[in-house]
């Protein structure tokens, strides 16, 4: 049957029994871990209440840096999220990604039982992972040689040990991967998880993922010069498209999607949050640690993902408080919406999130949560806005606005950028 | 409709050769590129051997300034890139590179530059360079190349270690079908490391001598390094740019054991689902695939769960299929595997030779299958499949098939 098909095609379509159909993927559930709520409800109300979840860093000596804040998490009680037997094998960032996931799934009552766990699916997206871990595991062996070297650390140390704790614990056996692209590596799990549902290959796919603020990490980003208030004299803060932005502010977190076909959530009597309704993706190639510094290619992303332009009322920006970033950005919106820029609300939720390369996840489920009630976080922290940045940044107070569509931007240093489209769903 | 799509250049370094006319050369004789360490002092360590890259000189590929900023990683990822770009032979003028991306599979990256970065640094000496910093990040050597040529379509990376690259190319094979690019740059890159080698050998998967897939003698990996890209194109593109075309990418398959973080289903259950998964994408029946580029990773688990996996699938037939184990010679190059793999099993369609397995002298009776034992074999082979399974249970497996273009 299969060769009959095969022989008979012309020359450049291939038609095989799957081929692509066009499923609406909708978000069913929502699963979050953050500096400012652990759970759906808890997030929410902070976020709309303009709540900032950056402090002085906790739990590691950060007196030699000109950096001293972070946006960590609180305390967890991992046992609350994950069998003890699991619990026992993962590592800080493996508890709080599958705590996350947990959530989702309790969030968006799917009943694993009655699922085929073939037609399931996780997509990860992390872009440091366990740095932590590999951390301690190289310094154990700086000490002690090869002897040093811990397994137990090492199997939970690689980048997909995430996705594997989570197919592990919950029993998910389809598509199942981990990418790892600094900013842009839980919104390349979204497009993706996007693309297959649209064809129909899985019902449901769980994506999105997160980062710790690990010590090590930490040290990585000031010797990068990254992190806020870099060798100015300026205040240390995140302050996106803020006058006197001078870099980022750390955070960590996880945050999950529950995707799904329309047709399977609708099987599912599910309740549905919004629609995931197109990506865009698109490289820059201005240097290695380097931003789209004209905002074409990001504007590029935004085009390809919003199909209808003139319904999108609200962008969750990627604005980082980097000089660079948060005036591309501008330039690409503009570019993309000409004069209807003006009328497009935009909110940077990293400016209580902080910033880490696993923060679309969460910045996505604050997405779906203000198509859902029409609310708008307000971007914390920025007080003046940069003339160059003259768009309509909710500052101060989350604002009441019925959002028909709305993007995800994330862009990663080094040049990829990814946009999100959300529609409101009725 | 699905489109087509279709590999139009490869490029290679590995312990066996730094170009492909070496590489292949290297399979087809059955040469060893497994070596005693150099890249690091392996003489702490209970086992000394890797298939470590040699003859590379860095400062032939780049400039002084170039060699400070990039990985070990990089610099293979890079001079495979550059070979595969120039054996596509783009016609620079009237490509558009807005339509051509990059996804690599990666699987430490550049953490030897971090590890050289932190050694320094937790003994108290300030000389190392933060610029070897830059390598954290696992999207590295993708920029890299990226950057190098202007390419400004799609931009990612997988981390699935062992199976990111093979990872990769399933998705540039979904990004072509998204019709957002004509060409996707793909496969992996990956540098031997102390993490790397001593995580494996704390879990006692290395073997001290060699590497012997489905070998009674086995007890594991040999690690290996390099690069291997493959350039992906839409059919029709390369067609009308009278591309040289290497061979086609029919289909892949993605799934998860969900069964334990290091050890493979030991029934061959999740090896069996994924290459169903694959052929199923691919639109091809057991009965045409004629080779299989195996996982290969001689652990004592491994070969025994890909040898159920294939009987699952191919039942009586699963014996007369050649199977390839070049980790024998390449080494497992845990994120560049995927990639070098199947720059392998591609030219193995082209060729109509088989790569051996070497090292193979005493038959396991729980691996009963055709190794292709120690000698390649010439064979008109119409469909191969190349198979990667990941810690955890993360597997891959790819569909290729001689191109024709009917």
């Amino acid at each position: 049957m299969y060769n009959k098909t095969f022989k008979n095609t012309p020359n450049s379509e291939l038609q095989t029994p799957n081929s692509p159909k066009d499923h609406r993927v909708v978000i069913t559930g929502l699963g979050i871990v953050s500096s400012i709520g652990v759970g759906k409800e808890e997030f929410w109300e902070n976020c709309l209440q303009g709540i900032s979840g950056i402090r002085p860093i906790r739990g590691f000596d950060v007196s030699l840096y000109r950096s001293r804040l972070g946006a960590q998490l609180p305390e967890i009680d991992f046992k609350a999220f994950i069998k003890p037997a699991n619990l026992r094998r993962m590592d800080r960032i493996g508890r709080i990604v599958v705590s996350t996931v947990r959530l989702a799934l309790d969030d968006s009552g799917i009943d694993l039982r009655r699922e085929d766990p073939n037609r399931m699916g996780i997509l990860i997206g992390t872009g440091l992972g366990s740095s932590d871990t590999v951390d301690q595991f190289f310094r154990s062996l700086l000490k002690d040689g090869p002897t040093g070297a811990a397994p137990l650390l090492f199997q939970t140390a690689v980048p997909n040990a995430i996705a594997s704790h989570c197919s592990i614990e919950y029993g998910i056996k389809g598509i199942n991967l981990t990418f790892s692209h600094k900013e842009t590596s839980t919104e390349m799990a979204m497009a993706f998880a996007y693309h297959l549902l649209k064809e129909g290959r899985a019902d449901i796919i769980l994506a999105g993922g997160g980062d710790e603020l690990s010590e090590p990490l930490y040290h990585v980003y000031s010797m990068l010069s990254a992190l806020s208030p870099g060798r100015g004299k300026g205040l240390e803060g995140m302050r996106p498209f803020g006058q006197d932005r001078n870099g980022i502010v750390l955070g960590e977190g996880g945050g999950i999607l529950v995707l799904e076909t329309l047709e399977h959530a609708e099987k599912r009597g599910s309740k549905i949050y919004a629609e995931m309704a197109g990506v865009g993706l698109s490289g820059s190639t201005d240097g290695i640690l380097r931003y789209d510094l004209k905002g074409d290619s990001i504007a590029k992303a935004m085009s390809l993902a919003a199909k209808e332009p003139s319904t999108v009322d609200y962008i969750s920006a990627a604005a980082n408080s980097t000089p660079d970033l948060d005036r591309a950005e501008t330039l690409a919106i503009k570019k993309v919406f000409g004069e209807r820029a003006k009328e497009i609300s935009v909110s940077g939720l990293k400016s209580m999130l902080g910033e880490f390369d696993g923060s679309g996840g969460i910045r996505a489920c604050g997405v779906a949560l203000t198509l859902f009630h029409g609310l708008i976080p307000p971007t914390i922290g920025t007080e003046h806005l940069d003339p160059q940045c003259d768009l309509d940044v909710i500052l101060g107070q989350s604002k009441k606005r019925e959002i028909r569509s709305a993007l995800l931007n994330g862009c990663s240093n080094g040049g990829s950028n990814i946009s999100v489209w959300f529609k409101r769903y009725e | 409709m699905r489109k087509r799509v279709v590999i139009t250049g490869l490029g290679v370094v590995s312990a066996v050769g730094n170009s492909i006319p070496e590489f292949w050369n290297s399979l087809i004789e059955g040469k060893d590129g497994t070596k005693e360490i150099t890249v690091f002092d392996p003489s702490p360590y209970r086992t000394k051997m890797a298939a470590e890259v040699s003859d590379f000189e860095p400062e032939a590929h780049f400039s002084k300034k170039e060699i400070r900023r990039l990985s070990r990683c990089d610099h293979f990822g890079i001079v495979a890139f550059r070979e595969a770009w120039k054996s596509a032979r783009f016609d620079q003028a009237s490509l558009d590179k807005e339509k051509v991306g990059v996804v690599l599979g990666a699987g430490s990256g550049g953490i030897l530059s971090v590890e050289k970065y932190f050694r320094d640094f937790y003994q108290g000496l300030k000389r190392s360079s933060p610029s070897f910093l830059i390598s954290y990040s696992l999207a590295t050597t993708t920029d890299h190349i990226a950057i190098e040529s202007g390419l400004k379509g799609p931009r990612t990376t997988t981390a699935t270690v062992c199976s990111s690259s093979s990872a990769s190319i399933g998705v540039a094979y979904e990004m072509i079908q998204t019709g957002l690019t004509d060409v996707m740059v793909t496969g992996g890159s990956d540098s031997l490391c102390e993490v790397s080698y001593s995580g494996f050998g704390s879990l006692k998967l290395i073997d001290p001598e060699s590497c012997k897939p489905f070998d009674k003698r086995r007890q594991g990996l040999i690690i290996g390094e390099g690069a291997g890209i493959l350039i992906l194109e839409e059919l029709e593109h390369a067609l009308g740019r009278d591309a040289p075309i290497r061979s086609e990418l029919l289909g892949y398959g993605i799934c998860a054991d969900a069964y334990h973080l290091t050890a493979p289903e030991p029934n061959g259950e999740g090896v069996e689902r994924v290459i169903r998964i694959a052929l199923d994408h691919a639109g091809i029946t057991p009965e045409e695939v004629d080779t299989i580029n195996a996982h290969g990773t001689a652990t004592p688990f491994n070969d025994i769960a890909e040898t159920r996996g294939i009987k699952r699938v191919f039942g009586e037939r699963a014996k007369e299929i050649p199977i390839s184990g070049i980790k024998s010679m390449v080494g497992h190059c845990l994120g560049s595997a995927g990639g070098i793999e199947a720059v392998a099993t591609v030219l193995t369609l082209e060729s109509g030779v088989i790569p051996p397995t070497i090292h193979y002298e005493v038959p396991d009776p729980l691996c009963d299958l055709n190794y292709t034992p120690n000698q390649s074999i010439k064979r008109d082979v119409r469909a191969a499949l190349s198979n990667s399974f990941a810690f955890g249970g993360n597997n891959v497996c790819l569909v290729f098939k001689k191109f024709s273009s009917e």
